[in-house]
């Protein structure tokens, strides 16, 4: 069971990583292709822009979630460093729970926003439907509320290590 | 105030930043009965500001740069051309760490991938050893007023959503930073020049600068093309950072093969770990800023702080006190999220220029990187060089009060910032 689990695991870190750099090399071929075409062939992609910053949209998530599967997002934590041990865990899990309830309060309300530009049919660009990029912000912060709560059982067990 | 006093608690306790400022939007317009969609609303305008796309670029070009030889081939050059002079080693720390910092954002990897080099190289050319170590350790954040430096970006962007102040453009920022940033590195130099009366001269090698130059000859052309790019007005921001992205992964990973293929998402998702924590803060930002805006929260401020503080030289002076602590203990990007949405509508209310301020925000920020005893940068030296942190902060503070006096000067000497914008 626990080796199965390591493999999923390593599995999904693998395709989030996959995804990552896919997004990130579009990011860069689709922008460097639009300057050409601007700039020696007097063209350019239509959907080109409206793409370039959904891009950014799916890369920052993409980004936020790997910090929060670290735990390396940009924090203040002047206190906790001078808990130690089990106070310090405890603090941490109070700490994974509050972003947890955050992260999943924003996830639904986005989910709605998402399923009213579903119903109301709105387009990006041409025949791209609004929803479809928009989506990532959902399943995002859905995927980052599910890593704050696994984190929680985690720091106990780290705490006890120590 | 109850709600307040929590959240400040859960982030000094170490909750997200993000987390904490998406909680105060989402409790603040769920007082005033606003659907809460809103917040999405807002988080999705992230897909809709292009000068964003720069943000990934030029983070993805500099943590590429930093992994690569690119730092050492850097210092070589700097070294054969500028080596033989008085103070020599010290101007070439200083002016690469300068361009390294504008080339990759004040993340922090300059000290950490130049000090490395630099600060051996300095002590082996009989330089005092502390002398090197406040050199190195203040350097890590010289270079973050000069374009393409992306806090620079950020602040054009912060300051351009709340709509107030005139338009506030990254163009204004990249110009308006030239001469304070100039004035930081030559109060430097010749405070390095002073110290270093008596270091033995090395002499001038023709052959040397043209086989650094030969070795260096793909990065050499980058920050031509880039910052002439953009001065000229050829590039917009996000296409001169596309630019930057595309040729560095070209040189460093294509034709001097340091980096290789499959090490390339590594490095990726490196860089996009900080890429997502900023934006996440960003797009949390725009919520609560849009809220606080809603609820007239900066003029309550201003209100509150007229009352106390009278003219604009007070003013500025609590100014820089504040920022100073700010700077010790949050990042920059964070510091300038959080901030900037409340000092920008007071600091009008002052008559202070919005570019002039963010001058002074960013040169505040750059010193609170080395201010003990917290400074981020203090803590990194001391670990890279294996020297107790006490030792650091003597190192380091002499250059802190001459920097500290740079930044008065750009504080209370507005042309200095705003002489080359047509605003002033």
């Amino acid at each position: 069971m626990e080796v199965k689990l390591k493999r999923v695991r390593a599995f999904i870190l693998l395709a989030e990583d996959g995804v990552m750099a896919l997004l990130l090399t579009a990011m860069i071929l689709l922008a460097v292709t639009q300057i050409l075409l601007r700039n020696f062939f007097d063209s350019g992609i239509i959907w080109a822009d409206p793409t370039l910053r959904m891009l950014v949209l799916w890369v920052g998530l993409m980004g936020a979630i790997a910090s929060t599967r670290e735990d390396r997002h940009i924090r203040i934590d002047l206190l906790s460093r001078y808990l130690s041990g089990s106070r310090r865990s405890f603090i941490q899990a109070v700490t994974d729970l509050f972003s947890a309830i955050v992260c999943g309060l924003i996830a639904w309300h986005a989910a709605r926003f998402v399923a009213f530009e579903y119903e109301d049919g709105s387009l990006l660009f041409g025949s791209f439907p609004a929803w479809a990029g928009e989506s990532i912000i959902p399943i995002g912060f859905g995927i980052m509320t599910l890593r704050f709560l696994f984190n929680i059982p985690l720091r106990f067990l780290a705490g006890d290590r120590q | 105030m109850l709600i307040a006093l929590g959240l400040i608690l859960v982030a000094l306790f170490g909750a997200p930043l993000f987390a904490v400022i998406g909680a105060s939007a989402l409790i603040g317009f769920h007082q005033s009965e606003i659907d809460l969609a809103v917040v999405a609303i807002e988080f999705y305008r992230l897909a809709e500001m292009p000068v964003l796309l720069a943000i990934p670029l030029f983070t993805f070009a500099g943590y590429l740069l930093s992994e690569s030889n690119a730092p050492h081939r850097l210092v070589r050059v700097t070294q054969a051309l500028l080596g033989w002079m008085p103070g020599g080693l010290a101007f070439v720390a200083l002016i690469a760490c300068a361009l390294f910092t504008a080339f990759t954002g004040a993340s922090g990897v300059t000290i950490v991938a130049l000090g490395a080099l630099l600060y051996p190289a300095l002590t082996e050319a009989g330089y005092r050893h502390n002398f090197s170590l406040g050199l190195v350790t203040t350097s890590g954040s010289l270079g973050l007023l000069f374009a393409p430096a992306l806090p620079l970006i950020l602040y054009a962007v912060v300051a351009q959503q709340l709509g107030i102040g005139g338009s506030i453009t990254v163009d204004d920022m990249f110009l308006a930073g030239i001469l304070p940033g100039l004035l930081m590195l030559l109060i430097l130099v010749a405070w390095s020049l002073w110290s270093s009366r008596g270091v033995k001269l090395i002499p001038y090698s023709k052959a040397e600068a043209l086989s650094a130059i030969r070795e260096a000859a793909w990065e050499i052309p980058l920050p031509i093309i880039v910052l002439g790019g953009i001065y000229s007005g050829y590039f917009a921001i996000s296409e001169a950072a596309a630019v930057t992205a595309f040729y560095v992964l070209v040189v460093e990973v294509f034709i001097h093969q340091e980096i290789p293929l499959r090490k390339l998402p590594q490095v990726m998702r490196e860089a996009m770990l900080l890429v997502g924590g900023i934006l996440v803060i960003l797009g949390m930002s725009l919520a609560s800023t849009n809220y606080m805006i809603d609820q007239e929260i900066p003029t309550q401020l201003f209100d509150w702080i007229r009352a106390r503080v009278s003219d604009p030289l007070t003013f500025l002076m609590l100014l820089n006190l504040f920022l100073l602590v700010l700077g010790t203990m949050l990042d920059i990007f964070s510091a300038l999220v959080l901030m900037v949405p409340l000092l920008l509508p007071v600091a009008l209310q002052y008559g202070i220029d919005p570019v002039h301020l963010g001058i002074i925000f960013l040169a505040n920020m750059q010193i609170g990187y080395f201010t003990p005893p917290v400074g981020m940068n203090l803590f990194i030296a001391s670990y890279l060089f294996d020297k107790p942190v006490t030792q650091i902060y003597r190192a380091t503070l002499p250059w802190f009060f001459l920097l500290f006096g740079a930044v008065l000067i750009i504080t209370y000497w507005p042309s200095l910032s705003l002489a080359l914008l047509d605003r002033s």
